[in-house]
């Protein structure tokens, strides 16, 4: 009984000072506005778009159909609009893109006011 | 305080009822002006605190490193709409934040500032203080069961078990230091400690009597009563606005004060650690010493409290929480017997010397 | 006297998630539950039959977001079955190793929540730092931090992982999982809420179809790490415990993350050993037919038994995914045992079977 009791204020013990030991390390916190986090190449953020034939293949594969691509009379790509209220930032668009020319990039920071505004033309220029 | 009193007895400036009255007036205002600067502070210290054990910064956005954190909380809940239910009972839910707070204002009107500034000084103060401290777990009880919510009514009648666990054991600990001290003034209780502080002849009552501090003020291991995690907030669920404020004001103000009542139970009070005042060291014995003096009673007594603060803090940030049933266990099986026992060793102590 | 019917959720601090518990109280001792699940219903089953097998395989990391590997693996196990795809070897131990810290970031946040719904604050921050580190090396290689979309068809996105830091991550880990258990294992609070609580028993465990480390606790040697072939080149221990208690299920836990350390830091051995630098990118897409037939893909996950069932007639998209998730179970288990406890085990007992409620349902 005694025994138990000597145990128990043992470990309260030895649980306080391992928890008083963090007093005295660097906090971990990141203060993000001022300080933006490290990104990977790999990051999949905002998507860059160059050098598209338009093929479509990035529209069969997206699983949300946030893809609308627009093209011309003489099937050039004349508009190519992600709706970012649909996209759920997969990268399939990415990775089944037989030209390449879908990338995206480390931007994330993708907040609007309006819904309608996150309907985004991302079509910089052809081929 | 009888000095201000004397003196104006003295220049007759004003009949001597209106004196009085002026007198509480200030001493009440100062009272005050201290409470809330300190429950501003303590907030802050304890998200900060919190922040540093868990390795995080805390607050550090409004001011500078967050100082005006809890300024600005407490404009946020001023400027809230009061939420009631249709079918809650308006006046008591009205009125049990008010009561809770005042209650806790009454509590800090009875501790020793220093050896001049003692607002209500009782010769049986130790009583009155622990009369005045049962209020707010009443006005507790009462919010929760007049919110008319099934989450409030579990947390205030948990409450109420809590006082049940806690509230023998305390007075049995406080009983304890009346018997090795001699007296229930908490003036003289200090006093009494000039030589050597009361928690080294007294170890077991002050260990019992923190935990029960811990149960009394639904600090963690004991926040049953509040349980974000299993009754939502307890007593406080419905509660919204400068009502909420009110009760977590309140909260941290009881916190000060009980800490304020462990350190002139049971480390000297306002008295200073080396025998000694710093003030006399430095600049010996003149008269503006004598004035500086009550300043470095109140810091002393300050310290000393904020020390107790932070090992409350420190507590909550390791220990999970304890139930009902093992709160009840370990009190009435454990605790009440050890105290007794304690209490029966100090009167032993008594008839032999 | 009369009794008190409690709604616990959908919406409430510690049901991580939507679940909600019709409890009958007597006092704070509960007469009868009953557990309701379906308020994150997102039908990722039925959305499989309108999808093609690339467009849905971003979608099963949905299932559960804090173990997305698992259920990529699932599904990608399933239809390399059913189409006789070959994975490499390497792809095999790289699907490990990232099952593994998935295993690890899950338990991680389970022991944080856990300690969090029992009042104990700072495990939480201690965990949660702990799991950002592995939830920044997902992010650095696969892209996202918890939708990683990184397992395809016949092996893996690309090989371009940072083995240094994941060795550096899990040793981290393995030095801090003893620091939790300074806080945490033999606190006597933490023990007064754990011990003897929400016992289930081996038989009740097993009519209640429980699996994975609740299964365990139980005393049940099951693991399906043991037969499944990814696994076969791997040392590792089964955690087995005895009482059936919320103890035992922290404890089992706690050693699964050791031997989940153990197993990373053979993959990462191995990985180590081999040039990853020459080996081609994944991403290609299926233009041939769809072999015909059904399969039954498994899979250990955090959260007991993962299985996915796929059936598919040779078009383009699958006929019929089923899932198999480990949490239904556990939810459904409650209404057994939270019989007769008081309102404050509910928590313990709860949050000591890693519930996740969007793997509940689906």
């Amino acid at each position: 009984m005694v025994k138990k009791i000597f145990l128990s204020i043992k470990a309260i013990l030895k649980g306080h000072f391992a928890v008083l030991k963090h007093l005295f390390r660097q906090p971990v916190t990141m203060e993000y506005p001022e300080v933006h986090p490290f990104l990977s190449p790999y990051f999949r953020g905002r998507h860059v778009l160059e050098g598209c034939r338009g093929c479509g293949l990035c529209k069969r594969v997206c699983p949300s159909d946030a893809i609308i691509i627009e093209k011309n009379d003489n099937h050039y790509v004349n508009k190519y609009v992600i709706d970012y209220s649909k996209c759920i930032f997969c990268g399939n668009c990415m990775f089944y893109c037989p030209t390449h020319s879908m990338k995206m990039s480390g931007n994330y920071e993708l907040a609007k006011t309006r819904k309608s505004d996150l309907l985004t033309d991302i079509y910089f220029k052809g081929v | 305080m009888n000095y201000l009193l004397c003196t104006l007895f003295e220049i007759k400036w004003l009949p001597d009822i209106w004196a009085v009255i002026l007198v509480s007036v200030i001493g009440f205002g100062v009272v005050i002006s201290l409470l809330i600067l300190t429950v501003l502070f303590l907030v802050l210290a304890e998200r900060k605190l919190l922040g540093f054990f868990t390795q995080r910064k805390g607050p550090n956005r409004v001011g500078l490193w967050g100082v005006l954190q809890t300024t600005a909380d407490a404009i946020k809940l001023l400027c809230k709409e009061n939420i009631e239910l249709l079918s809650s009972d308006k006046f008591i839910f009205t009125i049990a934040p008010i009561m809770a707070f005042a209650s806790v204002i009454l509590l800090w009107c009875l501790i020793p500032y220093n050896s001049e500034f003692h607002l209500i000084n009782s010769s049986v103060g130790v009583l009155l203080y622990f009369a005045i401290a049962s209020l707010p777990m009443i006005f507790h009880f009462l919010a929760g069961y007049s919110s008319n919510n099934k989450y409030s009514l579990i947390g205030s009648y948990r409450s109420l078990g809590l006082t049940c666990s806690y509230s023998i054991v305390l007075m049995l600990s406080v009983m304890s230091v009346i018997l090795v001290s001699g007296t229930m003034d908490l003036d003289k209780i200090v006093l009494f400690q000039s030589k050597t502080w009361m928690i080294f002849s007294n170890v077991l009552g002050f260990l019992i009597f923190f935990i029960a501090t811990l149960a009394k003020l639904n600090r963690c291991p004991f926040d049953l009563s509040e349980a974000e995690s299993e009754i939502v907030c307890g007593y406080h669920t419905e509660y919204s606005g400068m009502r909420f404020a009110m009760f977590f004001l309140g909260e941290y103000a009881e916190l000060f004060v009980m800490s304020m009542l462990v350190v002139i139970l049971f480390f000297g009070g306002y008295l200073p650690p080396f025998g000694m005042y710093l003030a006399n060291a430095f600049m010996g014995n003149c008269e503006f010493c004598s004035y500086l003096i009550y300043f470095e009673q109140t810091i002393w007594l300050f310290i000393k409290t904020l020390i107790i603060v932070f090992v409350i803090i420190w507590i909550r940030a390791t220990l999970p929480r304890l139930t009902q049933v093992s709160t009840l266990n370990m009190f009435w099986k454990y605790i009440i017997p050890i105290s007794i026992f304690n209490l029966i060793m100090i009167i032993m102590m008594r008839a032999l010397w | 006297m009369d009794k008190m019917v409690l709604n616990l959720g959908p919406q409430h601090p510690s049901t991580h998630g939507v679940l909600r518990l019709l409890l009958e109280l007597d006092g704070e001792i509960i007469t009868s539950v009953e557990p309701e699940v379906g308020y994150l219903h997102r039908s990722l089953e039925k959305m499989a039959e309108s999808k093609s097998y690339i467009q849905y395989l971003p979608m099963v990391d949905r299932v559960d977001y804090l173990s997305g590997f698992f259920y990529s693996y699932a599904f990608c196990n399933a239809y390399e079955t059913l189409n006789h795809i070959q994975v490499p070897e390497y792809a095999n131990y790289i699907r490990v190793m990232f099952m593994e810290l998935n295993r690890l970031a899950s338990h991680l946040l389970w022991l944080g929540t856990y300690l969090l719904d029992l009042g104990a604050i700072s495990p939480m921050f201690y965990t949660f730092r702990e799991r950002e580190d592995i939830v920044t090396y997902f992010e650095k290689v696969t892209g996202q931090r918890l939708m990683y979309n990184y397992f395809v068809f016949g092996g893996v996105r690309h090989c371009d992982i940072y083995l240094d830091e994941a060795l550096r991550i899990v040793d981290n880990i393995y030095n801090k999982i003893d620091e939790y258990e300074d806080i945490i294992t033999e606190n006597p609070v933490f023990l007064s809420r754990t011990k003897d609580v929400g016992i289930i028993s081996k038989q009740k465990a097993l009519d209640w179809g429980l699996t994975g480390p609740n299964l365990r606790a139980s005393g049940i040697l099951q693991d399906y790490r043991s037969i499944m072939p990814i696994y076969d080149d791997l040392e590792f221990d089964i955690i087995l415990s005895s009482e059936g208690d919320c103890y035992s299920r922290y404890i089992v836990r706690i050693y699964e993350m050791r031997e989940s350390v153990y197993i990373i830091k053979q993959c990462i051995e191995y990985l180590q050993n081999i040039n990853l630098s020459n080996v081609p990118l994944n991403n290609f897409y299926h233009k041939q037919k769809q072999h015909e037939g059904e399969i039954y893909s498994f899979v250990e996950a955090p959260r007991g038994l993962t299985m996915c069932y796929l059936k598919s007639v040779g078009e383009d998209t699958p006929y019929r995914v089923k899932w198999r998730t480990g949490s239904y179970y556990s939810t459904q288990i409650l209404k057994d045992i939270l019989k007769g406890v008081y309102l404050s085990d509910v928590m313990s007992i709860y949050g000591s079977l890693d519930v996740v409620l969007p793997e509940v349902d689906r």
